[in-house]
């Protein structure tokens, strides 16, 4: 059946900065924010925005986000017509087709947009933290009549090297694209959200697909050959949170901002909700030896000891004599009695014995990842040091 | 053998002793425990017991209790092939008006003729634990009874295994064979049935008034009570919001409390239930307190044995204090002292 716009949502990223946090999930699956996981984010602003009809692409460590995506109910997506579907990778005749980039990824699923038959296809990433209303991009694409529209933000001077900047005239159309430039000439940096015309998407994805030098990649490729072909591709700018939670730091540091006293993202908003697979539990139980306070906790954690300034995701366990302090714990965490955490990220499911110590070098301003490794080093760290101790 | 069972949710019940709390619900819609309604309790046990046919027999002011229960996503009886069904009694209030009544079966008796489960459990809709029917079925099967009743410390829980093939036989013959309750069955001692009881010996709570709701709900404040009403293995499920972690701000100061998702917590909260989306402001200190959904309570107040029902709003500087026996229940919606803008 025929839609006006149809999302088409990135989800196969391995997030390899992300370090061990994505050994076993997509970077989309990793937890955000004491209850949710990255791409809800995106289905939220897909389902608050009016747009029905997501195609998922996924290919890295698929089953946590398959399952957890499951028919979309949480986001309101299980529809009879439209809803969201999951799109991974799949075997064509003699060879299995691996996603090789971004539009590769899309080229491989223009069947499932053709059912559809949409005048605009929104083009998403499931790796980013912020809140956004679509439906006012599309007006603006709409209006201004382009063949793409690229919403972009503006980012620090010194930070817009790291970011694939859109060089723009007067009118925001874009005239230049430069990929992490040395010498930035702007500060608009692409969040990768983009909305094409549906004739332009499968014209230039063909295209895009027949070049054999092509990386087929959105940023790298795509868009420098829609500007070449003097396309009209037009900024559109954002203004709001948006945060890429691409490394270990970045993660901690999206979840201590949740902290602030008026955080620049509010969760508790009522007119804009992000939804996620809720996960049944009881509510916490704070005991009377606990003090938590500057904090966020969910559901189903259990707290003896001093939590201060920190992210406790579903499920964890702090035990009695415990101080945590600027620490994001993920779901289902149990952390002993006498143990002492500071500037770290605890994963799903980790067990921290009785009487750890974890600090990290202040000096060094690093965030810890606190992984059944990092624990065995520092243990024979700690006999060496006991070991040489003893010796002199 | 042939384990499975049909589970009947009498929610008729309606007792004047928790009257401020039942003003625009049934007794079964009872929010408890910080996210829960009393129904989740019972209903979470039939499921966790492998029923997947489950039916409730509201009365009064059941709105809330359909809101809550939905299709019956929540507790997985969302099916194509039995699941969750509501039969409201077509009767106003009368004499047949009691736990068990075979007229409010008798009412939608096809429910029970299409049943092909070989037992029935039924069950009250406000009796707070979590107990695993198998046993009691496994109990009564094996001692070869007629009705087995669930009692606790003697006490009949209002919980009843028979085989529906009988239940149907009282059903239909209500009006002439005396028996117009499963209470009479069991007790008036004029049938040739074999009466069993099951001794449960774990935790228990009946919510029928204002001060067992008070006690029960501080109850929870123990690790040996939660930790038997809410094991990992057999979990209690209840409608799900979309709310965000519960927020602690720098001022917070939280003792022995069991708080739910979705507050913003700036005051000193001690020996409380709190419900989803609260908000207490800051220097407000709140003792023995149950908070219900959505409640707010302004700065500088102190509350002492209170329970706040639904979007209770309280201004600032405000201070109510009950006693253990006599807390103050403020009904939903209602409004105490001046409301600042926020």
């Amino acid at each position: 059946m025929k839609k006006k716009c149809v999302a088409m949502l990135l989800a196969g990223g391995k997030g390899s900065r992300l370090s061990s946090l994505t050994k076993n999930l997509a970077k989309p699956a990793v937890p955000f924010g004491g209850k949710y996981r990255i791409i809800d984010f995106t289905l939220s602003n897909c389902t608050n925005s009016g747009i029905d009809t997501v195609g998922v692409l996924t290919q890295y460590q698929p089953l946590v986000l398959h399952s957890y995506i499951g028919i979309g109910s949480a986001w309101d997506l299980d529809r009879k017509n439209g809803g969201v579907t999951v799109l991974p990778p799949y075997a064509e005749s003699s060879e299995v087709k691996w996603y090789k980039g971004t539009a590769s990824a899309i080229y491989q699923n223009l069947n499932y947009l053709e059912q559809y038959d949409p005048e605009y296809v929104l083009i998403l990433s499931g790796d980013h933290i912020y809140k956004m209303d679509y439906s006012k991009m599309l007006d603006y694409h709409v209006e201004r009549n382009a063949d793409v529209s690229i919403s972009v933000i503006e980012v620090p001077w010194e930070e817009a090297n790291r970011f694939g900047i859109m060089n723009t005239n007067e009118q925001m159309e874009v005239v230049e694209f430069d990929e992490k430039p040395q010498n930035p000439k702007n500060n608009l940096a692409s969040m990768g959200v983009y909305i094409f015309k549906w004739s332009v998407l499968q014209e230039y994805l063909e295209m895009d697909e027949r070049n054999p030098y092509s990386s087929n990649d959105f940023g790298k490729d795509v868009i420098p050959l829609l500007i070449e072909e003097k396309k009209k591709l037009v900024a559109y700018p954002y203004k709001g949170y948006w945060k890429d939670v691409g490394t270990v730091k970045s993660l901690w540091e999206a979840n201590m901002d949740l902290l602030k006293d008026d955080p620049e993202l509010n969760l508790f908003s009522q007119d804009w909700r992000i939804y996620s697979v809720n996960p049944n539990q009881p509510p916490q139980f704070i005991s009377a030896e606990a003090e938590v306070t500057d904090s966020l906790v969910n559901e189903g954690c259990v707290v003896y000891g001093t939590v201060q300034h920190s992210v406790l995701f579903q499920g964890v366990t702090v035990g009695k004599d415990t101080f945590l302090k600027k620490c994001v714990v993920m779901p289902d965490a149990v952390i002993g009695n006498n143990v002492y955490i500071e500037n770290a990220i605890v994963p799903s499911g980790m067990t921290i014995e009785d009487g750890t110590v974890i600090r990290s070098n202040p000096e060094l301003e690093e965030v810890l990842l606190v992984t059944p490794d990092y624990i065995r080093q520092q243990q024979v760290a700690a006999r060496d040091a006991e070991v040489t101790e003893k010796r002199t | 053998m042939n384990m499975s069972m049909l589970g009947i949710i009498d929610a008729t019940a309606h007792s004047q002793n928790i009257d401020d709390l039942i003003q625009n619900r049934s007794m079964a819609a009872i929010p408890f425990g910080g996210r829960y309604r009393l129904i989740d309790f019972v209903l979470s046990n039939l499921v966790n017991s492998g029923v997947d046919s489950v039916a409730i027999f509201p009365k009064y002011q059941y709105r809330s209790l359909m809101d809550h229960l939905g299709s019956g996503k929540e507790w997985d009886l969302n099916r194509k092939r039995d699941g969750l069904f509501f039969f409201p009694s077509p009767h106003l209030h009368d004499e047949y008006d009691e736990f068990g009544s075979f007229r409010q079966f008798k009412d939608h008796f096809d429910y029970f003729k299409r049943s092909r489960q070989e037992y029935t459990v039924i069950t009250n809709s406000h009796t707070v634990c979590n107990i695993d029917f198998c046993k009691v079925l496994k109990h009564h099967i094996e001692m070869g009874c007629d009705v087995t009743e669930i009692t606790k410390e003697g006490n009949s829980l209002q919980m009843y295994v028979l085989k529906t093939s009988l239940l149907k036989d009282l059903i239909s013959s209500y009006d002439n064979n005396g028996f117009t309750t499963l209470n009479q069955v069991v007790n008036e001692g004029r049938s040739q049935l074999n009466i069993c009881e099951y001794a449960y010996n774990g935790y228990v709570s009946v919510i029928d008034s204002i001060q067992s709701y008070f006690r029960y709900s501080l109850d929870l404040l123990k690790p040996e009570v939660w930790k038997e009403l809410f094991p990992k293995a057999a979990p209690i499920y209840t409608k799900v919001k979309d709310e965000p972690p519960t927020k602690y701000l720098k001022s917070s100061y939280v003792r022995n409390s069991m708080i739910a998702n979705g507050c913003r917590i700036e005051g000193h909260v001690e020996n409380s239930i709190i419900f989803r989306a609260v908000h207490i402001g800051k220097d407000t200190v709140i003792k023995n307190g149950i908070i219900m959904q959505k409640s707010t309570v302004g700065e500088n107040c102190v509350l002492d044995n209170v329970i706040l029902d639904k979007d209770v709003k309280i201004g600032s500087h405000e201070v109510l204090k009950g006693t253990m026996e006599h807390p103050i229940v403020l009904r939903k919606g209602s409004v105490q002292g001046v409301l600042i803008k926020s």
